[in-house]
């Protein structure tokens, strides 16, 4: 065809396609809606549509026709490129199962084992200030106003200190528990997102996270309220800092993959890496969700201490056994996770 | 659409090349500007009625109940939202954020792809690293430095935000009334023109019907004068001696219909507004 195109006046051409470069406009619009939008004979014909449009395309840059012309196919050629390599048409990558179960169940915990190292120096970064903040503050209680403003620390000794008989109402849960999510699912995005900055930014807040909370902790045990603020913690504590640890780790490894980028460019590296985290990252953030829901509605409540140490105790075995042994049965190669 | 820096090539998998014009800072701000209202509006909007609810509540039972602090956390929920799902949401199923949609852009891959959710995600948690230190500078300056206007999160996610064009379809250039003879008779049978000659006469000739006789005339004037000179040729009308020369030289040789398989389609949509200069094709009715 397009040994006559090119021999054809521009008109004659023009005249000749355009019905089918106005379908394929049609069809191109129509598809911008949503691909569900599109019937059955649409979809069959955006493929031959896309093909003949290229090659009239070719025809028409070969044949120097007009620039309104060539133009107005690049235009059509762009757009039904978008539909036709849309995201869809990659498929599934992750094969077999779906691929929310395959990265709850697979992905997330290999990627955090894959990742140790960045992981276990985010574990360090955030618990070493941790005990530091905690211990510094036992010994010192004026060490914590260093730390966290001392007009913050005292309501919270004193909501400590009351203890949790009178529970907590169901609406003072639900507001608790939409702050635990926007201020720390929150921070945990951030924490991961400023490792950018070659890891710094992500260490930042690991150390800063963590020696506050430890303050916090060691301020309201030197107050007397030790015992209330760990069984208000324990129930939570391990998805809640796990989630942040993960988080923060993810970022030091994004900063890592610049800093050390291997055989490949940093740019690339970057890439890469970041795509491969990015499943920790989407797991620290539900894994706080989760976090957000058991300390609003169940960290305050009135259960007894044993049940709550009970539960907190579990969960953490939860946790820890999830994040070191799910996935490992799987026999896809750890490299093709991403 | 002359190629300018600020393009970048896409080849497909059929080798065809095509052009994204790729989006500055200006436009992805006022982008950004309207997304914001969109959604720290719909939050607004929520928080305003949490807080009517309370009052309304209040004024019955004399203290701000349980309703309205589950309302105030749900207004808590809906500002995380805005701020780290609403562009992830948006630009995973449709390319673009409503602000963009305004605008006019789209994000795509580098290699001109729509972009899925991994893509959609990372460019936008790194949101929080481009918004440093202050009002988005570490992204200006990533933008600056970057050859396809990318910010951090572009860079980490592979995509770019383009502006795409899509050229409404110009019909072909005639030549009306056809040539007379006595037209044609001085005009040689050859005749080459240079692409900016070319596009300059085509410019002319596809504006003709916006501009005065004496304006059209004076324009023309500028171009046919050389170009008689050149090719021994001269028509009393300036613009009418500009079409035929240029019809001549772009469809000297070539055929009105194609040759076998072909047939006059018998409807035909017209998008066209400008008639006056390209009637309908011969043989098809309107």
């Amino acid at each position: 065809m397009s040994v006559v195109a090119s021999t054809l006046t521009e008109k004659a051409f023009a005249d000749r396609r355009r019905r089918e470069w106005e379908e394929l406009n049609a069809l191109t619009i129509k598809a911008q809606r949503g691909l569900a939008k599109l019937e059955a004979e649409d979809v069959v014909r955006i493929s031959p549509l896309y093909r003949s449009i290229c090659a009239d395309l070719a025809a028409a840059q070969a044949a120097r026709y007009s620039a309104p012309l060539v133009d107005y196919l690049l235009g059509l050629t762009a757009a039904a490129h978008t539909v036709v390599y849309g995201p869809h048409a990659r498929g599934r990558e992750d094969g077999r199962k779906g691929p929310l179960r395959h990265a709850w169940l697979v992905a997330f915990p290999r990627a955090v084992r894959r990742f140790k190292r960045e992981m276990l120096l985010a574990a360090a970064l955030f618990f070493v200030p941790f005990a530091l903040g905690c211990l510094l503050t036992l010994r010192d209680p004026t060490f914590a106003f260093r730390v966290v403003p001392e007009a913050m620390l005292r309501p919270l000794t004193d909501a400590y200190a009351q203890g949790f008989d009178a529970g907590r109402e169901a609406g003072e849960g639900a507001l608790m528990a939409g702050f635990y999510v926007y201020n720390n699912v929150g921070i945990a995005l951030r924490c991961f997102a400023l490792g950018i900055f070659g890891g710094l930014g992500s260490a930042f807040y690991l150390v800063q996270n963590g020696l506050s909370i430890g303050a916090v902790l060691g301020y309201v045990g030197s107050q007397g309220a030790g015992e209330n603020i760990v069984v208000f913690i324990v129930g939570h504590g391990s998805l809640e800092l796990g989630a942040i640890v993960l988080a923060g780790g993810s970022g030091l490894s994004i900063g890592w993959s610049l800093i050390s980028p291997g055989p490949l460019s940093r740019l690339a590296s970057l890439q890469k890496r970041a795509r491969e985290i990015l499943v920790v990252v989407a797991g620290s953030s539900v894994m706080l969700f989760m976090a957000a829901a058991i300390e609003a509605f169940w960290s305050g409540s009135s259960a007894p201490r044993e049940v709550k140490l009970a539960v907190g105790g579990t969960l953490f075995l939860l946790v820890l056994a999830y994040v070191l042994l799910a996935g490992r049965g799987s026999d896809e190669p750890p490299g093709e996770l991403s | 659409m002359a190629p300018l820096d600020t393009d970048v090539a896409i080849e497909t998998p059929e080798h065809i090349v095509f052009h994204y014009r790729v989006a500055g800072p200006a436009r992805r701000a006022l982008a950004y500007v309207l997304d914001l209202f969109v959604c720290y509006g719909v939050v607004l909007l929520l928080g305003v009625v949490v807080i009517l609810a309370a009052m309304g509540g209040g004024l019955e039972t004399g203290d701000l109940g349980a309703a309205a602090k589950a309302g105030m956390g749900l207004v808590l929920l809906a500002l995380f939202a805005a701020q780290w799902l609403y562009f992830v949401v948006w630009e995973a199923l449709y390319g673009q954020s409503p602000g963009k949609m305004a605008v006019g852009l789209r994000v795509v891959t580098v290699s001109g792809r729509p972009i899925g959710w991994r893509a959609a995600s990372l460019r936008n948690l790194l949101r929080a690293a481009d918004l440093l230190p202050v009002g988005y500078v570490a992204g200006v300056v990533s933008m600056a430095l970057s050859s396809r206007f990318q910010r951090l999160g572009d860079l980490v996610a592979g995509t770019m935000v383009v502006v795409p064009e899509r050229a409404r379809a110009a019909r072909p250039l005639e030549l009306r009334p056809p040539a007379a003879p006595r037209e044609l008779a001085s005009l040689p049978e050859h005749v080459a023109l240079d692409p900016d000659e070319r596009s300059a006469i085509e410019l002319l000739l596809r504006r003709r019907h916006s501009l005065g006789a004496a304006r059209e005339h004076e324009l023309a004037s500028m171009i046919a004068g050389p170009l008689g000179a050149r090719l021994g040729y001269s028509h009393r009308d300036p613009a009418r001696m500009l079409a035929i020369v240029y019809d001549r030289a772009v469809n000297a040789g070539r055929l009105e219909a194609p040759p076998s398989s072909w047939r006059p389609q018998a409807r035909r949509k017209r998008s066209k507004k400008n008639a006056s200069t390209t009637p309908p094709a011969p043989g098809a009715p309107e």
